[in-house]
């Protein structure tokens, strides 16, 4: 089976396993989840390197990836290193060149189909269901066995568990009672990347920024 | 990064002192990879010399721990300087990975 890069795990697993809809989830978390879902790669390609404070470019020249290389090129760009926060801020703001490339490399696999349909005859509506569903199965397996027992992971799929969790896909994916009770294995596990910890402090903090703003906006009776 | 070999109780340890960055990560994962292919089932990271530690140190780590596992075999972390204890605190490690005072306990 192809080895998918995290950013083309992240855009599949958050769609819906039957109809292809993109499943709900909070204000901005995906577009954090796909921002660092790309941070994600880079460091695992040896180009850049993560600690609390700062993002640091390790070897600027092309991964050959075309999805990964304009945000390489963006971050060396960058004169001063800047925070992994930073940077989740700057790419969230530009996920749709994030998404739509890596749907269509999910097409040119074979893994996605693209399936257009209007409701009402008018609105036009874009689905992208798989087409056999191995790949996500195989990552739902392969996570959910890691979640409930007592392994230590790889440190590749520390780093996706992070992810799922940090744009709260996994509230999606591993959602039986079985997962419930392992919440705080999750956690654990959630912590073990950096970039992932970050997902999960922006989409948190979004979450309580639209939550007061729409408290600000309620009229007081 | 200096990385010194050693062996102690019949346990291969290895000394790092330095930063453990996405530029020195290679060269300990390098070592790791010769002591397992060269058969080791249990390997001690003297940890006390760390002044700093970055995600792609701290893959290293996992990757190594990981690797030994899953073949039956033990990876001990020893004496964690102070930088690289509030790293695997905020990280998780230290509810995850074999943590020890000592290099002579993680050996015995």
């Amino acid at each position: 089976m192809t080895q998918l890069t995290f950013t083309e795990e992240i855009v599949l697993l958050a769609l819906d396993d039957k109809t292809g809809a993109p499943l709900h989830l909070p204000v901005t978390a995906l577009s954090y989840g796909l921002a660092g879902a790309v941070l994600a790669d880079l460091a695992v390609a040896g180009k850049i390197d993560t600690d609390p404070e700062r993002l640091n470019v390790l070897d600027p020249s092309p991964t050959g990836d075309p999805l990964l290389d304009p945000w390489l090129a963006l971050i060396t760009a960058e004169k001063n290193p800047r925070s992994v926060a930073h940077w989740l801020s700057v790419l969230a703001d530009r996920r749709a060149e994030i998404e739509q490339p890596a749907l269509d490399r999910l097409m040119a696999r074979g893994i996605l189909r693209r399936e257009d349909k209007k409701i009402l005859w008018v609105i036009g509506l874009r689905r992208y269901p798989t087409v056999d569903g191995q790949e996500r199965t195989e990552v739902r397996t392969r996570l959910g066995e890691l979640i409930l027992g007592e392994d230590l992971p790889d440190p590749r799929d520390a780093i996706l568990v992070s992810l799922l969790r940090g744009c709260r896909l996994t509230d999606h994916i591993f959602d039986g009672p079985e997962f419930a009770a392992r919440e705080q294995r999750l956690a654990t596990l959630a912590k073990m990347d950096l970039v992932g910890r970050e997902v999960a402090s922006a989409t948190t903090e979004a979450i309580i920024a639209l939550s007061t703003a729409m408290n600000a906006s309620v009229p007081h009776m | 990064m200096e990385i010194t070999e050693s062996v102690l109780h019949g346990t291969p340890f290895l000394v790092l002192r330095g930063r453990l960055d996405g530029l020195s990560a290679p060269a300990v994962e390098e070592k790791v990879a010769t002591l397992l292919s060269s058969g080791a089932t249990r390997l001690v990271f003297d940890c006390s010399g760390i002044e700093y530690a970055s995600s792609a140190g701290l893959r290293v780590f996992l990757s190594a721990a990981k690797k030994l596992k899953t073949t039956g075999g033990r990876c001990g972390f020893a004496a964690l300087s102070p930088p690289l204890r509030e790293i695997f605190e905020i990280s998780g490690f230290l509810d995850v990975l074999e943590i020890h005072d000592t290099v002579e306990s993680a050996t015995a």
